[in-house]
Order: structure tokens, then C-alpha cells, then sequence
């Protein structure tokens, strides 16, 4: 029997409807013989190129289209409902649903496309208007859930066929009548009736019938999963009682669909053989749809912008570029250096060699346009290895100077794209995506989307809404998991020490929850959403809408392609990274403020190397807010490598990389380096590229350059081959082709084999070269800033926010440094973080000293709206000044008034409060009572006590989550010397292998994979004199793992561990909850704390995983649940402190 | 101190005691109010001279009666008056009386939380607290006039005389409580508008059985609505109380006619118009309960209203005879 085609299908990229993903559905279809497949999501063409490759690989023909909503004549027009107190409205469903299949090859793609982006052009739900619903490269599908459908299911043959005449006069013979049975009762959609009734009423009009089974997932017995995902759609639990999904509409082979085509038309009153002819026609029907994946898709095929539109209008698109470069070469001084135009020939070559020019052009235009929009841009990755990205002003840094090489980025036998990001600051991202769009067009321009998929906090919440599960319990449980994926949930709960507690409550009443774990598993990478993806921009040329589809972005209503940055790259569009870079954000808003208050001027880029201040800084690891270099491991490294010069930097981000560290690279060098150990090289041709990192391998650049050297082969074949070094398959044939071509030209053996096992262990990991230098640079800016502009430099960080702490960290570091913090204060602060004279040297000796003012900004559901009102109505004379020329909102007054904004205006915090309360009741009730004022200006006070020390504190973290007043871990100094708690500060005296008990507030929380393949959580610690780096090792994660993830404050007994005089961390064996220490304390006494600790803790023991470890392609062993985000929160979402007075404002 | 505030610690089904409770206490004085479900006031004023004890000892002899005949414990709280007695309730433990005299009562009440004062409900207590006024000893010590700006004149008034321990309560003897209500929770999440009302029709009909049993009228109907989400800030791990809707009508005439009490009831119901909604639970509370001997009935020309009224006295009677499930609405015996 020949298989059947199912002409209806969709993937989980029908957003929470479809729950199988597209390669599982092209292997069942390959598996149940079947020759031919389509792909018609809802409302989206995304899943296309992952279908087409799994089809590919699976040995199926894929067919492609799209289940639209389309507008239809004469639907009723609903009523609009009242609006409900609570809960909101239902999710309107009711639209049509019709199927469009692609026909005729690109024309049948290029109409789909349109039609998608026509249905998403209007606000709210797609539809496709009526004005956009015609197409002669389409076939179209007409099932249940279409207008036809549903007269039908009515029983209103007589209106079905007035519905089928508008759909007939369009489409004509590419119309079809889709019949679906999926065993239900009566007349609706997947009823026998119906689909007889379709059957009847095709040959009644003469329209061809065809046969679909509807499919939603691969298998049978995925009904449930498909009702959880209806119940998230509709956000609405489901209903026991309701009509659940049938759990037919999985991918039937052919004999079931048969035997489905011999029950529906025997039931339309035909004979049995009709049904081969049902199928028969569906056969047809598939056949005519005929779109190949590489011709009509255009896979494999590159798109550039016209060649008018970047400059080349008269001449050729190379010689503009030539000419550019040449232009570069006499404004950057290089003009009498044989050397570099050797290499901007070269390059030149190579790029007009694939065709590539109008590419350079077009990002060197964009690169133009951010810089005269004043946005501070850099050029990141393999692309500043290229010196005419360098010349056309793409890239700051040298690439002759720095020594990096053209061939990473681009080279001859490279036949991909090649790929340039570029950074810019993030605060003004979309204004440069506004100027793309507005240089190329929406023709030609897009942003790129990116599917937000189903991990197992989501599945969790998911499923237990629509399990009706109680949504405290559904958010404790989401929030005990590491952010994993949802297959892994059972596993995580069976071997996670923190999850230990939670897999005890679900073992004890595990029949309440019945399937919710499979459930959960079930939805796994299913997306759940889509959103923009956060740098990607296509361009193209014009032709981009008939390869495309495009629905504006929710928020900024970009045009946004449907495909994610993989499928657009298969696609052969040429995408742009542009990141937006907070650290770019907070330097230029630093410089800006150093240039608003002093009048000076600091041009960044033209920073020189080598200022003594900011090296020592560096060294001194004091570098939190630097960019790249403030995460603890980093903290460590450079306290050992102890950088001098901007190469060190170059060096040290390119060992601090997963690879690097996993391969070991880190000891070696720094022994080598500090002379330690002597420098070695396995040859002494190897000696020119290995000299600047001592003898070890730390960039692919030294990879290329050592198998260039050995074999003679030239870099761009050489770069290929470090690419083959990845792959173990290819690892075998590479060792015997460069022992061949070392030993043919003349290397002896031994060193043959040396080089080898260098280039074997590290060849897969070393960094590129390139991407550390365009990292240096903001590096080196961000220390710089740090040592000579402190205050500028953390008003910048506060004011964007880039790194991995939560700001109340930066504020700490900011004290420790010296820096004076003014507290917010509605006549000074800005919207922004500010800088402000504290001291003048007019007056008083010494330098001039600059504080940093808190920002409106950050007070705690403020609008920018209201910022900016408050910001421009300054000064206020007094509180109802401030209330009628400011208009806060009642709730944001009262914050403002909690953490102090309004002291100026005399009287307490909390009559402030009240007056505030009185002046609002005041507003609302027409006509002022009495002004509450005393004294004219002054507030007078109404008795009140006002706020106490711990209440301020907690305000201050409610409202602006920092502790600005003072550090938090002050209030327990008395309770931390009782218990002879080592300060941070103090700890840097601390002997190597001493055991000492530490304290502080959870800074930030990690577990990042180890060479040594086990699960190691580093946690650092701030208690206000600086901070503690903490490992826990898996031996101590019984005990400890769910105290350190799900408590804020932490006091952990562990051993100190010294690697070098600036590198110190604490191996931490047991933690408790400070937190509740500390209410002990207070409640209970000293006894209490005692007793509490003697409490014993839960026996290890050991490694829960059995030995499971993750096997990385590049050969070294991860432990299944390193590198995840932990559970628990974010240190920086905590906006509470630890315990809340019965009497706390708030 | 002539005052006690006595809790018995009943089961939680217990309810049915508290009459025989209330007689025992009628032994000592007959200046009984009680406090359903499970506690009392008593004035003992005339009792200890009668006895020849004071308050706290009768106390004493109250506890072990109540052991000895019903084998209920008690709690008991003695004070000058009826706010006293029950804050002393607060303190005291069983077998231990806890007494507060009208000179220690400032000193008594300064550390308590505002929220204990009897009379100070959820929404007072929150403003007070969120001015720093979180114990009745700042509640004393703030300016009257400021009080009265945060919670209004009569409120900020009595507060203030309370913080400070002055105490006008005096125990009111009543016999039944002034409220009805009735409770129908939902197994999961409810979303079906069909078995809401089904719920009201159901919860009303017991309402307004209950209230001719007791021979009382009405006359005002609150619908509570339990939803299962948690608000916004509170859905952090220490959980939350779920949020519900309240809504209160009075009825047109005070009455106890189940078929007015559904109509009502089904007003407020469809006037929140809920459709994603999830419903845990619908509540009803009969308030203002007068004796029935007092309610006016408009009567109309129209005969169905007495025919259904005649009905339902014969469903009463058929109900007291052959079990409460014996007569019901037609969508409830489904």
C-alpha cells in the first residue's frame, strides 16, 4: 500500500498547541512509511527550516504551509461582554481556520509568506484580512474549523455552499474540502457526522475532498500533553467534565488512515472503494505541492543589500571598497608601510574572491551611521582580525599590531558567511535598529526572533495551572529548581541535594499529582513564546518579504522575521549582530557626567596603554564593574597572572574561558610567567608565535599559525583544519595528514609528536585572538574609569546595571572605595545617577571630592514619566509644592517619603507619609481642606514616630533594593563577633588551611563546569569590608546546597585556600541561614543559636548521579548539572530584608 | 474585674456544646453573651458577692465544672470590662487566668499589636501599621486629632480611648448570633458558570433553611467569592492568602424565603460577569437577622409568589419529617 500524506500537521512551534517537534515528526513519518510530509503551524512559517532539514535527513519529502485565522464575510459580530472583576476574558478562538499549502515552488513560497505577514500586519490576534486572502501559488485547505466547516457541522448545507462561493471565485480548482475524523460524538469538528457531511457536500459542489487526520503530535497518547497546552492557551485549568482533546490526532500511518477513509465515506452513504478514492485525491493533492527546500526556499543562497544603496551606485561594489581602504590606510598613518598594504591586498583578494564586498560596505555604512549618531560602537569577534574592517573604521583595535590573522575571520577555503558583530550601547540599541531600518527600508531589513521555549520553571507553572494545583505550591516548586531543561525534571529531583526535600513531598503524596511530572517532561523546548532576539538584524535585499515572514515585534513594533538566527544563516539572509553592550551604556553615561559637572572631556578611545593607576587597580582585584573581569574566578585569575600591560588583558580573557580552564591551560602559563617554570617550545620555528603567551597555547591564531608553519599548508587551509580539530572523527584523519606534511618537510619525528599532542589537547579550546582583543578594550576603558573617575564611573554602573552582581554590591564597592553616597532627595537627584561636588579644594586641601547621588530612577515602580516630571519641576519649595508641580502617584510619594527623598521638607518620614495620604484624599475630593503646614515652608509634624533604623534600611531595600544608607550586615557586627566571624578584610591575613566561619549577604551564586567533571557551587559573600569567594565541593552539598541556594544571608564554616598572595577563597563545609540565626539571637539568646547548631546535619552522601557524566564533543566530561543558572532567586530580584517588623512601612 | 471572657476548647465539630456551655455560665450570672462558636462574656458583678469569691477564683470553679460535666477545658480572661477581658483572654493559657486590673491596663496593652483590639479589623490595622503605629502603646501615645486624621473621628476616637485602656464595653446578654453562612468550595478550579449558580442555588437554599428554622428573617446577603490566585505581591514562597471578591446587597424586604435569597444571590454573581476566573470557592452570609414575628411582606395580586411560598412551607415540613434531603430544587438533585 502506498503511504498516506498528511496535508495537515503541526509542530510545538503552533504556540501552545502543536506538542511534538518538527524533526520527531519527520522521523515518525519516515518510520510509518510515509513519502511525503507537510508542516502547517499556526500563524507561523518558523518551524520551515527545521522541517526541511529533518526531512532531509529523514528521507521525506517535506510540503510547507500555514492554519491561518482568516476574516470571513458575515461573521457575527460579538457583543463586547462586561468586564470581569476578575480572572479577565476568555481567549477568543472563534475565528476561522483555514489551511494554506505552498503549490507552485517560490511563487507558492513567496505567497505564503506574504499571507503570514499580512495576517500579522493588524493589531491583537492574526487574522488574515479579506483584502490580502487570494494567492495563485497556494492550495487551499478547507476543514471543520473553517466557515464551510462549521455551517456544515450545523447542519446548513445551504449556507455552506453561499460560504463556499467567495472562497471558490479566488482559489477555483485550488480549493479542497478537508475531511477529519477523530472518533467524536455528534456533529462538531472530529465527529463521523462531519466528515461524512464534507465528503457529501464536495461531491455535491464538485469540489475534490481530501483527507487529513488534523495531526497535533507525533504519537499516540500525547492527548493529555495536548490538553495542558490548550489549558495555557486559553489560560484556563482544564476541565474534567469539559471535552478533552481525542488523542487521535497523532501522525496514523496509512492503514489507519484507510481505515479512517472506509468509515467516512461508507457513513456519506458510498461504497467502501470509494474511500481509495478519497485518498486517492489527498495523494493527488500532495503531489502538486512542489517547493524544493534549496531552490524555492533559498537555502544556501546569499542575499545582499543593492549595491546603490551602500555607495556603489556607478562603480563596481569592490571598487568602492578598495578605494575605502586605500582612504583608510592615508587617514590611519599606515600609508608608507609595505607590510600593511601587502595584507589589505591580500585581503582584498579574498574578499572579492566570494563575492563579499557589498557585505564590508554595508556594515561599514551602519557602522558610520551609529558613530555620527554619537553611540559608542566597537567591533567584536573574528571580524576585527581583518584589516579592512580595521581601515573602513568597523574595528578599533590593529590586527597587524595585535597580530591577528585575516584567515580566522575569512579565508579562501572558507565557504560560510562570514560574521561581524558589533557592540554598542545598550540603552540606545533601537535607536540604532531605527536607523538601519531607515537607511535599507522594511523591505530589506529585519530583526530576527527568537522562540522563548518551554525549561522546567515554566512546564512546572504551566502544568500545575492547568492541573488546578494550589499556586503557592506551584511557585515553590518552580522556583526549588535550577533553571533546567523539563525533560530532566524527574532526574534533577532523584540526584539534586536541593531538591532533596521537595522529591520527599511528591514521594509521600505522590498520587495527588498524578502524571505532572510527565507532563512536565513532556513540554520540554517546546516554545511557549516568541520575542526579538536581542542583536540579530537581517538585511537584505528587496526580495527579503517573498522569503520571509514578518509580524511586527509587541513592544517596538519592529518588522521581525519568523525564523531564528540558525534558520536565517540556512537561509543564506545575511545577518548583523548588534549587541547592545550595558558596560558601552554606563562608560559613556560616566563620561557624559564627568563632562557635565567638570567640563572635561574624555575621549575613551584615545585612551593610551599603560597607566600605572589603573594596572594597579587591576592587580589589585578590585575590579568589580570592570567589564570581563569582575566575576569571582576572574577576580582570582588576575590577582595571579597580575596583568601590566593591555596584552596581559588580552591574555587573561582568553584564559578565563570554559576551555582553557578545563584543559589547564591557566597553571602552566602563570608559572611560566612569573619564571616559575621554564619556557618551552617544541620547536624552534614555534617560537615566534608562542613567544607572547611563554611556550602555552592560548589562541586558535597560534593553532593556525603552528600547522601553517609545520606543514606548510597555508593559513586558511590551516584554520580549516583547527575547525576539523572539534570533531573526533575528523581528529584521526587531521593526525595522520600533519605528521605526513610536518615529516615531509623535514621535522623530525619526536617533534612531530609533541606538537601534535599540543595542538591535539588544545586545539578545540583556545579563544580566538581577536574576539579577547575587542574584549580588552572596553576592559582596560571600564579600569581605567574606575581608578581616575570612581564616582563617574559607579553612576554609570548603577545607571545601567551591566554586570553579574545586584547593584546594592556595586553601592557596597563604591563605599569601600570611598566614595561618598548622597541619598536620594527629590530636589537633587536626577533621573539618572549623578555625580556632585562634596568637597571643593577652593576651600578646604586636596583634590576636589566627587559623590554619587542616587537616582530617581530606581526608586521602585517609578515611570519614566514621572522621573522626568519630578527631575524638571526642581527645586521644590516644600511638600505640596512638590505634590501639585510633581504629581506623583500616591504609592511612589509614599516610597519617596519611606527612604528619605522628602526630609527637606522638615517633619518625619511617617507624617510625611500622612500628609501626603491627606493631600491625595484631598485632590480626589475637589477643593483643598487644610494645607498641612506649619511655618510656611516646613511640614509640621503630626506626632508620629518616625521610622526606625531597621525600618529605614528596609525601606531602602523595598524601595530602591540597595541597603544606601549604610551596609545591611552592620546591624549584625555585634551577633557576627559573638559567633568570632571572620570579616573579609581580615581574612586576607587568614593561613592557608585554617578553618574560620564567614558571614555576609549572597552576592552571587554559580555552578560553572569544572574540568574535574563535578558539580562545584562558587557563592560569593559581601559583608560590608569586602567580599568572600566561597566553593562548596559535592561532598559538602547534602549539608549545605539548599541553605546556600534558598537563603540570602549565609554563615558557612569552611578552610582557607591560598593560590597566590592575591588569590583566596573558602571551602565551605557547612552554611546556615544567618537569617535565622540572627532572629534567634534576638528572640532566644546565645542557648537558642547554640542549639540550632548543634542540630546535625544531613549525611552526605556523595555523588548522587551514579557517575553520570556529560561527554562534551571536545572530549572532557561535564557533570550533569553544572552550568545552570542555581535555584532560588536572583540575588538582585531580593527586595526584602531577611525579616519584616509587624510595624514596617510597606 | 468582674468580667470574664471564657473560650472552651471545643473540637472543631463541637459546636453543638456551646448552649450547655452558656448554661453552665447562666449558674453563675445571668449577664451571658455568648461568642459563637466556641467562647462567652459573662458579668459576674452580682456573683461574687452571691459566691463570696472574686472573679478570678469563680474562674477557677468554672474551668472545673466544665471538666467535670462536659470534659471541656477553657480558657479564661478576667478584666473590668468586655475589651479587657478579652485581651487577658490572649495572654492566658488553661488552668491559668489571666487577670487585668483597670490601673495595669496601659501598662497591660502598651506591647500588644493594634490588631488584637477587639473592634480594629484588618483594614484599620493595616493603616495604623503602615504609620509606624503597630502596638496599642503608639497608639496611645499619638495625638488624638492625628488618629482621627488616619482612621476617621469615631474610629480614632475609640481606638485611642481603648489604647489607653479605657473600657465602656459591657457584655450585652443575647442568645443566637447575628449572621448565617454557608460555604460551597469547589474541588479544583472552577470556571463552569453552570455549577456556580448551581453552588449559590445550593448554598441559599440551606440559608434560607436555616433561617425559618431559627424563625428569623434577613436582611442583607453578602456573596464572597474565593478566587484560587494569589495577588501580585504576594506570591513569593511564604505563600499568601488567595484573593476573593466580597459583595453585599440589601434585600428588598427583610425575608427568609429561599427563592428571594437565590434571586439576590444570583445578581451579585452576575454582575462580577467572571469567565477565566478560577473559582475555589462561594460563600453566603445572612446578616441582620430579625425575628421573622417583625417582617412585613409586601403582598402582590400576583399568585405565583404565595403559591411558591406555600410550597416551601410544605417543603419545610416534608424536609423536618423525611431529612433534609428530602425536597430540593430540581437542578441540585442531579
Amino acid at each position: 500500500m502506498p503511504g498516506f500524506t498528511h496535508l495537515h500537521a503541526v509542530s510545538g512551534f503552533s504556540l501552545r498547541y502543536g506538542a511534538s517537534h518538527p524533526e520527531r515528526l519527520a522521523e515518525r513519518a519516515s518510520e510509518r512509511g510515509m513519502d511525503a510530509l507537510a508542516l502547517t503551524d499556526r500563524d507561523t512559517l518558523a518551524g520551515t527550516v527545521r522541517f526541511a532539514k529533518a526531512c532531509a535527513k529523514a528521507g521525506v519529502r517535506p510540503l510547507f504551509g500555514v492554519d491561518l485565522a482568516v476574516e470571513v464575510p458575515g461573521a457575527p459580530r460579538q457583543e463586547r461582554r462586561r468586564t470581569p472583576v476578575r480572572g479577565g476574558a476568555f481567549i477568543d478562538e472563534s475565528t476561522p481556520r483555514v489551511t494554506f499549502l505552498a503549490r507552485d515552488g517560490a511563487r507558492g513560497w513567496a505567497d505564503l509568506c506574504r499571507l503570514v505577514t499580512a495576517a500579522h500586519t493588524a493589531d491583537g490576534t492574526p487574522l488574515l484580512p479579506r483584502s490580502d486572502n487570494h494567492a495563485d501559488g497556494l492550495t487551499v485547505l478547507l476543514g471543520p474549523a473553517s466557515d464551510v466547516g462549521r455551517a456544515l457541522a450545523a447542519g446548513r448545507p445551504d449556507r455552506a455552499a453561499k460560504l463556499l462561493a467567495p472562497w471558490r471565485e479566488v482559489y477555483g480548482d485550488a480549493l479542497r474540502l478537508e475531511a477529519v475524523w477523530h472518533g467524536r460524538e455528534g456533529t462538531g469538528p472530529g465527529s463521523l457526522r462531519l466528515a461524512a457531511r464534507t465528503v457529501g457536500f464536495a461531491a455535491e459542489q464538485r469540489i475534490r475532498p481530501v483527507l487529513s487526520n488534523a495531526v497535533r503530535y507525533a504519537d499516540p497518547g500525547l492527548g493529555p500533553v495536548a490538553d495542558v497546552l490548550d489549558a495555557a492557551r486559553r489560560l484556563v485549568p482544564i476541565d474534567g467534565s469539559g471535552e478533552l482533546d481525542s488523542g487521535e490526532a497523532w501522525l496514523k500511518d496509512a492503514g489507519a488512515m484507510l481505515g479512517a477513509a472506509e468509515r467516512i465515506v461508507e457513513a456519506a452513504g458510498y461504497r467502501r472503494e470509494a474511500a481509495l478514492r478519497l485518498l486517492e485525491q489527498t495523494r493527488a493533492t500532495a503531489a502538486e505541492c512542489l517547493v524544493d527546500p534549496e531552490d524555492d526556499l533559498g537555502i544556501g543562497t546569499v542575499h545582499f543589500p543593492e549595491p546603490h544603496l551602500v555607495g556603489a551606485g556607478r562603480r563596481t561594489a569592490q571598487r568602492v571598497l578598495a578605494s575605502r581602504a586605500a582612504a583608510g590606510m592615508v587617514r590611519k598613518g599606515y600609508a608608507d608601510r609595505r607590510t600593511y598594504w601587502e595584507r589589505m591586498h591580500r585581503e582584498l583578494d579574498i574578499i572579492a574572491h566570494h563575492g563579499f564586498a557589498s557585505y564590508f560596505l554595508t556594515v561599514a555604512h551602519v557602522v558610520d551611521d551609529v558613530r555620527d549618531m554619537g553611540i559608542r560602537v566597537a567591533a567584536r569577534g573574528s571580524g576585527a582580525g581583518s584589516l579592512v574592517n580595521h581601515l573602513l573604521g568597523i574595528a578599533h583595535a590593529d590586527p597587524v599590531e595585535h597580530g591577528l590573522l585575516m584567515e580566522r575571520f575569512l579565508s579562501k577555503e572558507r565557504v560560510v558567511l562570514p560574521d561581524i558583530d558589533i557592540d554598542v550601547e545598550s540603552a540606545r540599541r533601537l535607536e540604532v535598529y531605527r536607523a538601519i531600518i531607515g537607511r535599507f527600508g522594511t523591505e530589506r531589513v529585519a530583526t530576527v526572533a527568537m522562540p522563548e521555549t518551554y525549561r522546567v520553571r515554566h512546564a512546572v507553572r504551566d502544568v500545575g495551572a492547568a492541573l488546578s494545583m494550589d499556586p503557592a505550591d506551584i511557585d515553590r516548586i518552580a522556583k526549588s529548581f535550577p533553571h533546567i531543561r523539563a525533560r530532566d525534571a524527574r532526574a534533577a529531583l532523584a540526584e539534586l541535594p536541593e531538591l532533596r526535600q521537595l522529591a520527599g513531598e511528591f514521594q509521600r503524596e505522590g498520587k495527588r499529582y498524578g502524571r505532572f511530572w510527565e507532563l512536565v517532561e513532556s513540554l520540554d523546548a517546546l516554545p511557549r513564546g516568541v520575542a526579538m532576539h536581542p542583536c540579530g538584524v537581517l538585511l537584505s535585499d528587496a526580495s527579503l518579504l517573498s522569503r520571509t515572514p514578518v509580524m511586527p515585534t509587541s513592544g517596538e513594533g519592529f518588522p521581525m522575521a519568523q525564523f531564528d538566527k540558525d534558520d536565517v544563516e540556512e537561509l543564506g539572509l545575511l545577518k548583523l549582530d548588534v549587541l547592545g553592550v550595558r558596560m558601552q551604556s554606563a562608560m559613556a553615561h560616566a563620561v557624559a557626567e564627568v563632562e557635565r559637572a567638570t567640563g572635561e572631556r574624555i575621549d575613551l578611545d584615545a585612551l593610551q596603554d599603560g597607566d600605572p593607576a589603573t594596572y594597579e587597580l587591576i592587580r589589585s582585584t578590585e575590579t568589580l564593574g570592570c567589564f570581563q573581569i569582575e566575576s569571582p574566578g576572574q577576580r582570582d585569575l588576575v590577582g595571579r597572572l597580575q596583568p601590566a600591560t593591555f596584552h596581559d588583558l588580552v591574555v587573561d580573557i582568553s584564559l578565563f574561558r570554559p576551555g582553557p580552564v578545563a584543559a589547564d591551560m591557566v597553571r602552566p602559563f602563570i608559572e611560566a610567567r612569573h619564571g616559575r617554570a621554564p619556557v618551552r617550545y617544541p620547536h624552534r620555528d614555534l617560537e615566534r608565535p608562542l613567544r607572547e603567551t611563554y611556550g602555552v597555547v592560548v589562541f586558535h591564531e597560534q593553532i593556525i599559525d603552528i600547522v601553517a608553519v609545520m606543514t606548510g599548508c597555508g593559513r586558511g587551509e590551516a584554520d580549516r583544519v583547527r575547525r576539523g580539530l572539534s570533531d573526533p572523527e575528523s581528529q584521526g584523519r587531521i593526525k595522520v595528514w600533519f605528521a605526513q606534511r610536518a615529516a615531509a618537510n623535514g621535522y623530525r619525528a619526536e617533534t612531530i609528536q609533541r606538537t601534535w599532542e599540543i595542538v591535539e589537547a588544545f586545539g578545540s579550546y583556545g579563544f580566538c585572538k581577536a574576539h579577547a582583543v575587542a574584549f580588552a578594550v572596553p576592559t582596560y576603558q571600564s579600569a581605567w574609569l574606575k581608578a581616575h573617575h570612581p564616582a563617574a564611573f559607579y553612576a554609570g554602573l548603577l545607571t545601567h546595571d551591566p554586570g553579574m552582581y545586584p547593584k546594592r554590591l556595586l553601592l557596597a564597592d563604591a563605599r569601600r572605595r570611598g566614595v561618598p553616597i548622597l541619598p536620594l532627595d527629590v530636589n537633587e537627584s536626577g533621573v539618572a545617577h549623578r555625580i556632585e561636588l562634596v568637597s571643593d579644594s577652593a576651600e578646604s586641601e586636596g583634590p576636589k571630592e566627587w559623590g554619587l547621588r542616587l537616582a530617581l530612577s530606581d526608586v521602585h515602580g517609578i515611570s519614566e514619566a514621572e522621573a522626568a516630571r519630578i527631575a524638571d519641576g526642581q527645586p521644590y519649595a516644600s511638600l505640596v509644592d512638590f505634590w501639585e508641580r510633581a504629581r506623583p502617584s500616591r504609592p511612589l510619594a509614599q516610597r519617596l517619603a519611606q527612604v528619605g527623598a522628602l526630609d527637606a521638607f522638615g517633619a518625619n518620614r511617617r507624617d510625611l507619609q500622612l500628609h501626603l495620604t491627606e493631600l491625595h484624599r484631598g485632590a480626589r475630593g475637589a477643593g483643598g481642606g487644610q494645607l498641612p503646614l506649619s511655618g510656611g515652608r516646613r511640614t509640621a509634624p503630626a506626632g508620629l514616630p518616625d521610622l526606625s533604623s531597621a525600618e529605614r534600611l528596609s525601606a531602602e531595600l523595598g524601595v530602591l533594593s540597595m541597603d544606601a544608607s549604610r551596609n545591611l550586615m552592620d546591624d549584625h557586627r555585634a551577633f557576627l563577633d559573638e559567633l568570632g566571624v571572620v570579616s573579609a578584610r581580615r581574612l586576607r591575613e587568614a593561613r592557608h588551611g585554617e578553618t574560620v566561619l564567614v558571614a555576609g549577604a549572597k552576592a552571587a551564586t554559580q555552578t560553572p563546569p569544572i574540568r574535574s567533571g563535578k558539580r562545584v557551587i562558587f557563592t560569593t559573600l559581601d559583608d560590608g569590608t569586602g567580599l568572600v569567594d566561597l566553593a562548596f565541593f559535592d561532598d559538602s552539598h547534602d549539608a549545605c546546597a539548599h541553605t546556600v541556594f534558598h537563603s540570602w544571608l549565609l554563615l558557612v564554616r569552611g578552610v582557607v585556600q591560598r593560590r597566590g598572595p592575591r588569590s583566596l577563597s573558602v571551602v565551605g563545609a557547612a552554611a546556615w541561614n544567618l537569617a535565622e540565626l540572627v532572629e534567634l539571637r534576638v528572640e532566644g539568646g546565645l542557648d537558642e543559636v547554640s542549639a540550632r547548631l548543634a542540630r546535625p546535619s544531613p549525611e552526605g552522601t556523595g555523588d548522587s548521579t551514579g557517575g553520570r557524566r556529560i561527554q562534551m564533543p571536545t572530549g572532557y566530561e561535564l557533570h550533569p548539572w553544572a552550568d545552570l543558572r542555581p535555584a532560588g532567586q536572583e540575588p538582585s530580584q531580593v527586595r526584602k530584608l531577611w525579616h519584616q517588623s509587624p510595624g514596617s512601612a510597606g | 474585674m468582674t468580667i470574664l471572657c471564657v473560650r472552651f476548647q471545643l473540637p472543631p465539630t463541637g459546636e453543638t456544646a456551646l448552649p450547655g456551655l452558656l448554661g453552665l455560665l447562666g449558674e453563675f450570672t445571668p449577664v451571658v453573651e455568648a461568642l459563637p462558636p466556641d467562647g462567652a462574656l459573662a458579668d459576674l458583678r452580682g456573683a461574687e458577692r452571691y459566691f463570696g469569691r472574686d472573679a478570678v477564683e469563680l474562674a477557677s470553679v468554672i474551668r472545673v465544672r466544665a471538666l467535670a460535666l462536659y470534659g471541656v477545658d477553657c480558657v479564661i480572661g478576667a478584666g473590668p470590662g468586655t475589651m479587657l477581658a478579652r485581651m487577658a483572654l490572649r495572654d492566658a493559657a488553661p488552668g491559668a487566668t489571666c487577670a487585668v486590673s483597670e490601673e495595669a491596663a496601659g501598662e497591660f496593652l502598651a506591647g500588644k499589636p493594634v490588631a488584637a483590639l477587639p473592634g480594629v479589623g484588618a483594614a484599620t490595622a493595616r493603616t495604623l501599621c503602615e504609620y509606624g503605629l503597630d502596638t496599642l502603646g503608639r497608639v496611645a501615645a499619638a495625638p488624638l486629632s492625628t488618629l482621627q486624621r488616619l482612621v476617621g473621628a469615631k474610629t480614632g476616637r475609640e481606638v485611642h480611648e481603648k489604647a489607653a485602656g479605657v473600657d465602656r464595653g459591657r457584655v450585652v446578654p443575647n442568645g443566637v448570633s447575628r449572621s448565617l453562612a454557608t460555604e460551597r468550595p469547589f474541588t479544583r478550579d472552577e470556571l463552569d458558570p453552570a455549577r456556580h449558580r448551581r453552588a449559590l442555588l445550593s448554598a441559599a437554599e440551606e440559608l434560607g433553611a436555616r433561617l425559618r428554622a431559627l424563625d428569623k428573617v434577613c436582611r442583607t446577603l453578602t456573596l464572597t467569592v474565593r478566587y484560587a490566585d494569589l495577588p501580585h505581591s504576594r506570591t513569593g514562597s511564604s505563600g499568601g492568602t488567595p484573593t476573593s471578591t466580597t459583595r453585599t446587597r440589601t434585600l428588598e424586604e427583610p425575608t427568609a424565603h429561599s427563592a428571594a435569597l437565590t434571586r439576590v444571590a444570583y445578581g451579585m454573581y452576575e454582575a462580577l460577569s467572571l469567565q477565566r476566573a478560577r473559582v475555589r470557592s462561594l460563600a453566603l452570609r445572612a446578616e441582620g437577622l430579625d425575628p421573622a414575628e417583625h417582617s412585613s411582606h409586601q403582598l402582590t395580586f400576583d399568585p405565583a409568589d404565595d403559591k411558591l411560598r406555600r410550597i416551601e412551607e410544605v417543603a419545610d415540613r416534608a424536609r423536618e419529617k423525611f431529612g433534609p434531603r428530602a425536597v430540593m430544587p430540581g437542578a441540585l438533585a442531579a
